[in-house]
């Protein structure tokens, strides 16, 4: 099976069918948000097309009140990028410490962030949401945002990839006179841009697709990102199976085209990660 | 050296300060709730001792909780590791083509809980193509209100989501994996089932090793699929941790109790994860893979 020419075109054939069948949900939500409202859900391949799905989404359907659907788009956009940013930042700066600067009370801290990482962060639910409240910051961008504003991971990734750095290139700027937020932000972040599309991309993916917290902590129509919208219009028991798939597709369309886009700093950066 | 401890700490600060506001403090805020019967409004509480704790787990959908999570592990876990296996079985070492299936496969860790389970929803409706299909051989079953089903559906959307993502960690541990002992092995005389069960799956166990340690404690951290699925339905045979805690402290107001059940989770969480690890890598040893 490893080199044989026949091997091989099996094995082309056999990856091709699996990719077919791990892709064929996007697939199908694509073509049943265009599908006649006749067919959705009735053919694996629908025939025929329409943007009436499309259409009541942004008119409101019969009852002519449209849901806020670009807003929460927008909403999700801030927090997530907000969030993101600021994770990376302070993930960054954090591991920085961890990796290459010597310090008291640096191994404690090095545990500490460990002990987090691998603790059930559903106890922390509650408190945190009471905390928020009790901030008066109930139902804005800031309950979404300054909670996520750091991830462990983010700090675990980055930790691991600047003790690959040589500290020779960090003595040689300190040498030169650069202080420590210099040799960070011009020497080595640039050497991580690989690591840095993983770490991005695998955050700004899981903040844009966050359910739970972003459910708590906001209440009001116009606050509501994507994610929750699409979730709150589309329940156990909501009709309009086009409008939900059209939904969906606006939801999904863009994390994908960011990942595409990106697509090969992130094979690199995985590289790295895997090893 | 006073300089250096502080700027070291300087750049530490942001962790630190993230870990007293939304670590530590949510930590002891949380045990202490647990003994109230505070109801997240009424600024009047009392404490009431161990009676949460009593009170949770007698509770059918603590208990439903506490076997679900074991349920949906023995569906989800050997679901993911045998389709991520596949995966990479099939794609490690191609010569062309390996970019596009890299990404390709990883575009349905992309996808929202929400947006896989509505697809979900439209896929086993009623009157779906897929359901008809099956009525046609005679076969109807309810998926989402079956409560084995249920189970099994939430299991494999997430398999679903994590296949892609947790082939590409067993693709590269296949391509560590020197190829000369293939060839010695086949020199030996060892036919292909022979050198996959008893070459490669050995040497592939660090990686396997991850993948499993990685999917288990997916299994403890279900929420958005059996929210927008099936509510923790039906009779609780969805009903996770996180489901749970959110009725309890959110739509029933309950916040002392759920914050009980939430400490009872994150204890039988960490203790079933690390019970699990041990096992595994006593397993792992026994048969000489690590």
């Amino acid at each position: 099976m490893v080199g044989s020419k026949k091997g091989l075109t099996l094995r082309y054939l056999i990856a091709f069918a699996l990719l077919i069948v791990m892709v064929f949900p996007y697939l199908y939500m694509v073509m049943n948000s265009f599908a006649d409202w006749t067919q959705v859900d009735k053919k694996v391949v629908p025939t025929e097309f329409t943007m009436r799905s499309y259409e009541w989404l942004f008119s409101g359907g019969e009852a002519g009140i449209a849901r806020p659907w670009l807003k929460a788009f927008l909403n999700s956009v801030i927090v997530s990028t907000a969030s993101t940013a600021l994770m990376m930042v302070t993930g960054a700066m954090v591991a920085f410490a961890l990796a290459k600067m010597n310090f008291k009370g640096r191994d404690f801290i090095n545990n500490a962030v460990l002990f987090q990482m691998f603790f059930p962060a559903i106890i922390l639910l509650i408190p945190t949401f009471l905390i928020i409240q009790n901030a008066g910051l109930y139902d804005t961008y800031t309950a979404m945002i300054l909670p996520k504003a750091m991830s462990l991971w983010a700090v675990f990734m980055y930790t691991n990839f600047f003790r690959a750095i040589p500290d020779t290139f960090i003595e040689a700027a300190k040498l030169d006179g650069a202080s420590n937020f210099q040799i960070l932000y011009k020497i080595v972040m640039p050497m991580s841009k690989s690591i840095t599309t993983v770490v991005f991309l695998f955050l700004f993916m899981e903040r844009w697709t966050e359910l739970l917290w972003d459910m708590i902590v906001v209440r009001s129509d116009s606050m509501l990102t994507l994610n929750v919208l699409l979730s709150q219009m589309f329940g156990p028991y909501g009709g309009y199976p086009g409008p939900m798939y059209a939904a969906s597709v606006l939801l999904t369309v863009p994390i994908i085209i960011l990942f595409l886009f990106f697509s090969k700093q992130f094979k690199e950066g995985m590289q790295f990660t895997l090893k | 050296m006073m300089k250096r401890n502080g700027t070291g700490w300087l750049f530490a600060s942001p962790y630190l300060l993230y870990a007293v506001l939304f670590f530590a403090i949510p930590l002891i805020w949380s045990m202490y709730l647990s003994f109230t019967d505070w109801n997240l409004i009424s600024p009047v509480y009392y404490f009431k001792g161990f009676d949460n704790f009593i009170e949770a787990v007698k509770h059918p959908g603590v208990q439903a909780a506490f076997f679900v999570t074991f349920k949906f592990m023995a569906a989800f876990v050997p679901m993911v590791i045998v389709s991520s296996l596949a995966v990479a079985l099939v794609i490690h070492g191609l010569p062309k083509f390996k970019g596009l299936f890299l990404i390709g496969f990883f575009l349905p860790y992309l996808a929202s809980g929400v947006v896989s389970s509505l697809i979900v929803k439209g896929l086993l409706s009623h009157n779906s193509a897929f359901n008809v299909f099956l009525r046609k051989f005679g076969i109807e079953i309810d998926w989402l209100s079956t409560p084995l089903s249920a189970l099994l559906v939430v299991a494999a959307i997430i398999a679903w989501k994590f296949t892609g993502y947790y082939a590409l960690i067993l693709t590269a541990g296949f391509e560590s994996i020197n190829k000369d002992v293939y060839e010695a092995a086949a020199i030996d005389g060892v036919t292909p089932s022979q050198s996959f069960w008893k070459i490669t799956l050995p040497l592939l166990y660090p990686a396997i090793f991850t993948v499993l340690i990685l999917s288990i404690g997916v299994s403890f951290g279900i929420f958005t699929e059996v929210y927008q699925l099936t509510g923790g339905g039906p009779n609780y045979a969805t009903n996770t941790w996180q489901m749970e805690i959110f009725k309890q402290a959110f739509t029933n107001l309950s916040a002392g109790y759920a914050s009980a059940v939430a400490i009872i989770a994150s204890v039988v969480t960490f203790a079933s994860i690390l019970v699990i690890r041990k096992l595994l890598e006593m397993w792992g040893k026994r048969n000489g893979w690590v």
